[in-house]
């Protein structure tokens, strides 16, 4: 039901692929936050509008917040949870599931693990906004929580609430480096209960807060805590830097937004375990990864009202034979091409023996100047491509020396690509893109690697209309230049993050007003509407004087033409095409009065002339309403009728 | 494209046709016909109902065509009147395509039959009309020369096309000619050909039609505009500029036709597979029903037996899920969640060509032309063009394509060769579309300590990244053609499966001095997935299994509520088997436990687990038969309802996920073979 995961129709390509097969393919993520007396003290006044205002606590809920409502949109079937820890009040998971046996003193589960709800939104909210706090939680216990109790409430929640969840993970967040103070049994005790969470699979991240003058030490307590993620690649040190008020200009809200927004969307793998065949005989090992993923406001659903809340209502297939409308069970169904008018059964066997062109692949078949693949040689997204030692130990370092050599001497690989067993092949370019820190990347937002660039297949090229260029004059040009000169985008880059989908945010923001049961706003915020004002600043004289130019060359053209004309000895009176002319609808030149082809004499001239064609099938359909002749079937069969009434009656 | 059809085939099917020559195994009609059958079937899979098919036998045994009476018009027979053709047509052809017992008929009076039913069935609309001739001309024309000048005409007249088509038929172009050729068959194909040229229709020899064959045809389809209207740049109400244009796709994925679900129909049932003439297809007509869906609703009601009650259609409300909260649009309300937008094309600005990156690009590419027949658009557009190219620059334009669409960001890119000038457009992503997934750098590596190393085993010594470039350069294709448009075209369809033989012989001693330099090694299969028990330890490296063994850490018996990290810790640290199987035995009733406990299917994601992390231990155990013995009995519990009532979705959940048997493949020393690993899916 949700863009997220494949629509209906399309392509199943789309799926990401995992070899956990028993794993669902969803994320859980667990916010456990510091509430202690440090964490909640203010910044000090301060008249500058960009100082910090916000506490360590604040800004991580206010993280937390923006997160959820990010997720809501992004991955509509993942959950999200918020555990407060360091709390005057305890709460486990639900409390009439709390079989008391458990007991997890100063942690308080702020947000049960689900997927949010719009009540989640809005409790948290009117915390972060307006300081709401009416369960009184955002007290600091006078004993600090012990992080082994912390650690396994987060266990608990996470094994409980979203068992068999491809991807579960924590974010601490926190400013205390060494909350046992050296105790090495309480140490100790929280780093079995780490493992132990590393064991089911939870991943922890943490991101720790910096205080004004001292310097975050990991390796006082939270190393013994943090393992490193089997999804990432072995030379990353991955460490999340310690946000701070001031770090690179940002206030402490920006800093800790900027690291979490890096590690919000678990990395998962497109494929993995891909032989990329360099040449025969050097094989390497690849995963690939979906960077792009085009997103879309989620189809609508049916929502059941009569009972004591909205309910949405889960819609099952069951499928039946076509004309007996008999049920039928899903081991009868059989796969089938229709051909003819007729279904030509293919048995399982068969259906895979069309589709076979052998086991997956990326194949290189040779190199070319980069010049040579054309802009319009597009026809899908791409897929980034990193190399991994799973496969074949030494991937990284060939990979890497093919990357920069390509990056060098400025070529792309060409190769032939089978993205599973029995996947369509598809031809892709093999394209570098630059490091990051590199000055030259226009793509400072993408990591460095290579990119499997799809290029087009004969049958998917169509053809245009047919023109013959009118050219325009090097003055007409130059005009222009001053214009595209004054009009450059920041720093000469198209960023994506500065556009966010204007279709997309309206949706969900009335959504989230209904939802929460806010005003409805009026007007969106659409960042891709073209800066006007700024545009006629800075070119509006140029425009004007472009404009200009370009009616004297339309002139002097014109005139061109005209004298051709008389010297081809052509009708020099025959007027010009005028600026709207359509020639596609034939019958609306026809006759003034009553529009197309009402006359039998006019329907016939354009039967013979071969213009009905030409008509659209809303007027072809008037005009056989007007016969009195059936109007239903294809634009084909509509003209051949009336072509026969002509042939008939006329 | 969706043009009328009138096409009529003549085939030989005299006696001789049914010979082999020229060192063929196959007899002349089977291979003629080949490049029928081909052209046939095309036509009955497009399924138009416009484009009809007649077919004229000549040198039938029987005579019956509609000028019978007249002289010289024997021994012709039409098969099959124009008319659109599906699959019992097709059937019913084939079985009349036999070689008769006679040699005699005259082809030209075929073409005659042909022209008369052509022109009986298209009357004067439009058509196009074909006439295709496919004989070994081994038989006497009738006609003198005068005559077929008048057939000629008459073609010409009609507008038919016609093309003929001879068994060895010498062909200078092709390269064919035969060796003692009939005296007969050498003045039938002068006079073919003499036909042929008067009427401006093809002729030639079958073997090269049927070389065709193996390029695959591309179906064309028409321009398609999805965007007719100005582009503008800045406030069109105060001096912006102001271009009329139309946008057509330039690339588009050709889509592979999908197969369809069917079911047999109960009252054929028996039937399948016999009557099927069609080689290598096994079919029978109407077998198969097709398969509608019927989609039923359900929400949660405590109150009922299942926890579910099935709703009407009717009775629910259009809403959107906003988390897990829906939320109800009543109907006149139904568009509030879309964005107001105003057809338009609007420039935003522009970048420097080499700052665009081609992998950027989130689908297929477009072409913007001038509105037809507005030279004030066309010399317009061309200077804007012209600006782009000579200021390397790329346009980023917002696209609305009719009232009401959602906005579309695009990256436009001049194009201007010698007869004709456009833009390309592809289009971008949007803020939501990019994941910020983090990777390392591939030239440095970090230390945890944050030290950059620019040595390191995972990056490329100099030697690598010499030996690279260089087999890279002696790999170049540049010079190779792409075909017209640069685009893959594909004679054979793996021509581009592998590099180009002669170039990868070339390249060889390159890639053998890579090879030497990478020293790439296969990670041998046993190594992958978990066995190989690598000690994990979080960052500081504290070894946390001696402190599991540590009195009090140590875990006398598998908690249920974290079996998992406490299964997974013995495995890796006990020593003795038996502690294996012990602590494979809890898991088992802890996973038992979970499925007798499970309110409806609650327990149900986390059995799925607990099942999955325990098969997985068997596996790298190599405990294959513990674990189907467990998984047999599971089973049978499970479908006996013996662990808290009706488990059977629950069956269904675990066969759908692939939690069965350990077979062979997977452990050599279990005795389950795949197929028994299967059959044990089967209920």
């Amino acid at each position: 039901m949700s863009y997220h995961h494949s629509q209906d129709g399309q392509e199943p390509e789309e799926d990401e692929i995992d070899e956990d097969i028993y794993k669902s393919q969803k994320d859980a993520l667990l916010f456990a936050i510091d509430v202690s007396k440090t964490m909640m003290k203010a910044p000090p006044a301060s008249d500058d509008k960009k100082a910090d205002t916000d506490s360590g606590l604040t800004a991580a809920l206010k993280c937390a917040y923006q997160v959820m409502q990010q997720r809501i949109i992004s991955n509509p079937k993942d959950m999200m949870g918020i555990l407060l820890f360091n709390t005057e009040k305890s709460k486990s998971n639900d409390e009439e599931e709390d079989r008391g046996n458990w007991n997890y003193p100063h942690c308080y589960v702020y947000v049960p693990l689900d997927v949010p709800a719009a009540e989640d939104v809005k409790r948290l909210k009117s915390l972060v906004e307006d300081g709401e706090d009416s369960e009184e939680v955002l007290i600091p216990s006078k004993e600090p929580a012990n992080i082994k109790d912390v650690l396994f409430c987060a266990n608990q929640i996470l094994a409980t609430k979203a068992p068999n969840f491809g991807s579960r993970r924590v974010f601490i967040i926190t400013d205390s480096d060494n909350p046992h103070m050296d105790d090495k049994k309480m140490n100790e005790a929280a780093a079995v209960r780490a493992k132990d969470l590393y064991d089911l699979g939870v991943f922890i991240t943490l991101f720790p807060i910096g205080q004004k003058d001292s310097t975050f030490d990991l390796s006082k307590f939270w190393n013994d805590i943090i393992f490193k993620d089997p999804m990432a690649e072995l030379t990353d040190p991955e460490t999340v830097l310690e946000s701070k008020s001031g770090n690179d200009g940002l206030t402490l809200l920006k800093s800790l937004i900027k690291n979490i927004d890096s590690k919000k969307t678990p990395k998962r793998a497109y494929f993995s375990s891909m032989p990329f065949e360099i040449g025969p005989g050097l094989t390497i090992s690849v995963k690939g990864y979906n960077l792009f993923q085009r997103q879309a406001p989620a189809r609508s659903c049916y929502v059941w009202l009569d009972g004591e809340k909205a309910q949405i209502a889960v819609g099952e297939t069951a499928r039946t034979e076509k004309d007996s409308t008999r049920d039928v069970e899903k081991g009868e169904l059989k796969k089938a091409y229709k051909f003819g008018g007729e279904y030509v059964y293919f048995s399982p066997e068969e259906q895979a023996e069309v589709k076979k062109f052998g086991e997956k692949t990326i194949k290189i078949i040779g190199f070319k100047d980069r010049s040579l693949l054309k802009f319009w040689m597009a026809i899908k997204k791409s897929i980034f491509i990193y190399p991994s030692e799973e496969g074949y130990v030494g991937s990284t370092r060939v990979f890497s020396a093919l990357w920069q050599k390509l990056l060098k001497s400025k070529k792309v690989g060409i190769a032939w690509h089978i993205a599973r067993k029995n996947a369509n092949p598809q031809l892709v370019a093999i394209i570098p893109s630059r490091s990051q820190s590199d000055e030259k990347s226009g793509t400072p937002y993408l990591p460095a690697g290579l990119w499997l660039y799809p290029i087009p297949f004969a049958d998917d090229l169509r053809v245009g209309p047919e023109l013959k260029a009118v050219r325009t004059t090097n003055e007409l040009t130059d005009k222009m230049n001053k214009i595209t000169g004054q009009l450059q985008m920041p720093r000469g880059l198209f960023e994506p993050h500065r556009y966010p989908n204007p279709a997309l945010q309206w949706h969900y923001k009335i959504l989230q007003a209904l939802a929460l049961e806010e005003e409805v706003p009026e007007k969106p915020d659409d960042a891709t509407m073209p800066k006007n004002k700024a545009i006629s600043r800075r070119a509006g004289g140029y425009l004007q004087e472009w404009a200009d130019v370009a009616n004297e060359a339309l002139a002097q053209h014109q005139q061109e033409k005209a004298v051709k004309r008389e010297l081809d000895g052509e009708d020099v009176e025959e007027p010009q095409p005028k600026k709207r002319a359509r020639t596609t609808a034939a019958g609306k030149k026809n006759d003034e009065d009553g529009g197309p082809a009402t006359t039998d004499a006019g329907l016939k001239k354009l039967v013979n002339s071969g213009d009905i064609s030409k008509m659209k099938v809303t007027e072809l359909k008037e005009v056989l309403a007007v016969r009195s002749l059936d109007t239903k079937g294809r634009k084909a069969d509509l003209i051949e009728r009336l072509e026969q009434w002509v042939e008939e009656n006329i | 494209m969706a043009d009328k059809e009138a096409t009529v085939y003549i085939v030989d099917l005299g006696s001789s046709m049914a010979d082999c020559h020229n060192g063929r195994i196959e007899s002349d009609m089977s291979w003629s016909m080949q490049y029928v059958w081909d052209r046939i079937s095309t036509t009955v899979a497009a399924n138009r109902k416009t484009w009809n098919i007649g077919v004229v036998g000549l040198k039938t045994d029987e005579t019956d065509n509609p000028l019978a009476e007249e002289d010289g018009y024997n021994n012709i027979s039409v098969l099959r009147e124009l008319g659109p053709m599906g699959m019992a047509g097709l059937r019913s052809l084939q079985e009349k395509i036999q070689p008769s017992s006679t040699d005699v008929g005259d082809c030209l009076s075929a073409i005659v039959i042909a022209m008369e039913m052509i022109q009986t069935f298209t009357k004067k609309l439009k058509y196009n009309r074909r006439i295709f001739l496919v004989t070994n001309g081994e038989s006497p024309l009738g006609e003198d020369e005068e005559a077929v000048t008048e057939i000629a005409a008459r073609i010409k007249e009609l507008g038919i096309e016609l093309t003929v088509l001879g068994v060895d038929f010498d062909d200078s172009e092709f390269g064919f000619k035969e060796e003692d050729k009939t005296e007969q068959k050498t003045a039938n194909e002068v006079s073919l050909k003499k036909l042929t040229d008067a009427c401006d229709g093809q002729f030639g020899t079958i073997a090269e039609a049927i070389a065709e064959l193996s390029v695959p045809r591309l179906k064309p389809v028409k321009p398609y505009k999805s965007y007719e209207g100005p582009l503008t740049l800045g406030d069109p109400q105060q001096g912006a500029m102001i271009i009329e244009v139309e946008r057509y796709f330039k690339t588009h994925k050709a889509t592979i036709p999908p197969a369809s679900n069917v079911v047999l129909q109960q009252n054929h049932a028996t039937q399948a597979g016999d009557g099927g003439a069609m080689e290598g297809v096994q079919s029978t007509g109407g077998d198969f029903a097709a398969v509608s869906n019927v989609r039923t609703y359900k929400v949660n009601d405590p109150r009922e037996p299942l926890g579910k009650l099935e709703v009407k259609l009717e009775d629910l409300a259009k809403g959107y899920e906003y988390g897990r909260t829906a939320v109800h649009i009543s109907d006149t309300e139904h568009n509030i969640t879309k964005i107001e937008t105003t057809k338009g094309f609007a420039i935003i600005g522009f970048i420097p060509q080499d700052n665009f990156e081609p992998f950027v690009n989130m689908g297929d590419s477009c072409m913007i032309v001038p509105q037809k027949f507005n030279d004030e658009a066309a010399i317009k557009l061309s200077s804007f063009i012209h600006s782009l190219h000579e200021l390397e620059s790329y346009a980023i334009a917002r696209l609305v394509m009719k009232d009401g669409k959602e906005p579309l960001l695009l990256i436009l890119a001049p194009h201007i060769d010698l007869e004709f000038e456009c833009l390309y457009d592809v289009p971008l992503p949007f803020a939501e579309d990019v994941r910020s997934y983090k990777f390392p750098p591939l030239d440095k590596v970090f230390t945890v300590s944050g030290k950059v190393l620019n040595e390191h085993r995972q990056l490329p010594s100099h030697d690598l990244l010499e030996t690279m470039s260089e087999y890279v350069d002696a790999m170049d294709i540049s010079t190779y053609e792409m075909d017209d448009d640069g685009a893959a075209y594909p004679p054979i369809l793996v021509k581009y499966a592998k590099p180009d033989e002669a170039l990868e012989q070339a390249a060889k001693t390159r890639l053998d001095d890579l090879i030497e330099t990478a020293e790439v090694k296969k990670v041998p299969p046993k190594a992958t997935g978990r066995r190989q028990r690598d000690k994990v330890v979080p960052r500081s490296g504290l070894d946390i299994d001696a402190l599991l063994k540590q009195p009090e850490h140590k875990r006398a018996k598998i908690d249920s509520n974290n079996a998992i990290p406490e299964f997974r810790q013995i495995l890796n640290t006990s020593d003795s088997e038996d502690a294996v199987k012990d602590a494979a035995k809890q898991m088992g009733q802890i996973i038992r436990d979970l499925i007798s406990d499970s309110m409806g299917d609650l327990n149900y994601e986390r059995v799925m687990e607990d099942l999955g992390v325990l098969r997985e231990g068997m596996v790298d155990f190599e405990f294959a038969a513990l674990f189907n013995a467990f998984l047999l009995d599971l089973k049978k519990k499970i479908l006996s309802g013996e662990l808290g009532g009706d488990r059977r979705e629950l069956w269904w959940m675990l066969k759908g996920k692939g939690l069965g048997l350990i077979d062979n493949l997977t452990v050599e020393s279990s005795n389950v073979t795949p197929e028994e690993a299967a059959e044990f899916y089967k209920k």
